[in-house]
């Protein structure tokens, strides 16, 4: 048999065969890799998800930020107790304006709210907030 | 000639009568052009009942055109014994003239001669009686051929194979790369989950990082909560609204808006209610009361 007649042939099928094998390897990197890999990415996922929580709900410096919380209000108008990682403040006769800067900073920290009151007393307004950390 | 019995395949050079020779001077430049032109130039030459194919070339400043009929030509090959694929590639004699220096004696009382670089055939006893003969060998054998694959082998012309091979082997690499880059990945992947183990000690038991996660999903969860209701009740204060009391912990809150007349307060129920508050009530002295669990 003269194979220089089928050369075109020959290089059909050899190109085809390179297809096909790449195919099987793909599929074969598919088959294997592809549950162990979902699992693994589900993980790492996770973990940094946790980590970012880790991150927000405990973090180390929020005690120095929720000192903050008792310089933004006049001190005269303050009463203050931060006792490890809990603080009970209350405000008494803050304007409108101090109202709104210090819920604005008690909404930006993260710290866990326990209780939160507010109550107007004509143009000014008595505040008394607890939070953990 | 008689019969032939082939173990390899040959090499074969064709005499005059198995095609028909043009030569032509033209103002042409490229060979795709003579070649566009070959079957217009042998219109009323040729059998219109054959099929013919066209070997163009040059030679010095004239274009050489040869019509073939390869079915023609392999019908006579089988009848000789000889199969197409036994047939590597068929020249004609034309295309070898310059090597006809002196006549090449056929086994049967004929003789291939170049007549004014036309290569025919004569019959032996038209050559003087003392005459110079040259064997005939592969110094004859021109640099193009023609092949019989097309006829009788091959079902894939040059265009076809050459269009094929690009797409299955294109396939092929981008199946490669596919498969590598899955390797690759999963590699990645496997390196990242080690480094965060590596960063953090403490996470790398199943149970820790699980209780730990419930434990902070929760809590973020219920403070976004509290936040999300403090900043929807600060949306719901217009002109004629004043807050005049406020209460959240980690269950409920309870929230009274002094109105500044009944319009306003109905106007805060409205609004209350598209969004989603579901216990408002109008208390009097035009006081809306909201109270819910979180």
């Amino acid at each position: 048999m003269n194979w220089k007649s089928y050369k075109n042939e020959l290089i059909v099928a050899v190109s085809l065969l390179l297809m096909l094998s790449a195919l099987l390897y793909k599929n074969n990197q598919i088959s294997s890799r592809s549950q162990e890999m979902l699992s693994t990415k589900h993980s790492v996922r996770e973990f940094r998800e946790l980590i970012a929580l880790q991150k927000t709900w405990a973090n180390k410096n929020i005690s120095k930020k929720v000192d903050k919380l008792e310089k933004i209000i006049p001190s005269s108008k303050v009463k203050w107790s931060k006792k490890g990682k809990k603080l009970t403040a209350s405000y008494k006769n803050i304007d409108p304006k101090e109202l709104n800067r210090l819920m604005t900073s008690i909404l930006s920290m993260t710290v866990q709210i326990q209780e939160l009151k507010i109550n107007r007393n004509d143009s000014s307004y008595d505040v008394e907030f607890k939070c953990k950390w | 000639m008689k019969e032939q019995s082939l173990s390899d395949s040959v090499n074969i050079m064709l005499t005059p009568q198995f095609y028909t020779l043009k030569k032509e001077k033209l103002p042409i430049k490229y060979l795709y052009q003579a070649k566009k032109i070959a079957p217009s130039l042998f219109d009323g030459l040729l059998e219109d009942t054959q099929k013919y194919d066209y070997l163009v070339y040059k030679e010095e400043d004239e274009w050489m055109f040869i019509a073939y009929d390869l079915e023609a030509i392999s019908d006579f090959l089988i009848s000789k014994g000889i199969k197409p694929d036994q047939v590597a590639k068929i020249f004609f004699a034309q295309q070898a003239s310059s090597s006809f220096t002196a006549p090449v004696l056929l086994e049967e009382k004929e003789a291939l001669v170049s007549l004014d670089d036309t290569v025919v055939m004569v019959p032996q006893v038209a050559l003087k009686e003392v005459y110079d003969t040259i064997p005939f060998d592969n110094s004859f054998t021109p640099k193009a051929g023609v092949t019989l694959q097309g006829i009788h082998a091959s079902v894939l012309n040059k265009k076809q194979t050459v269009g094929l091979a690009a797409f299955f082997t294109l396939f092929a690499f981008m199946f490669f790369v596919e498969g590598w880059r899955y390797t690759h990945d999963s590699q990645a992947t496997q390196e990242e989950m080690q480094m965060l183990l590596e960063d953090h000690p403490s996470l790398q038991s199943q149970y820790t990082r699980e209780s730990i996660a419930a434990k902070y999903k929760t809590i973020d969860q219920n403070e976004r909560k509290k936040r999300e209701i403090v900043k929807t009740l600060a949306g719901m204060i217009f002109k004629g609204v004043k807050v005049g009391s406020f209460k959240l912990n980690e269950k409920a809150f309870k929230v009274e808006f002094t109105c500044s007349d009944p319009k306003v307060a109905k106007r805060l129920v409205q609004l209350a209610k598209k969004m989603k508050f579901k216990s408002v009530k109008i208390m009097t002295g035009n006081v809306v009361h909201i109270e819910e669990e979180l």
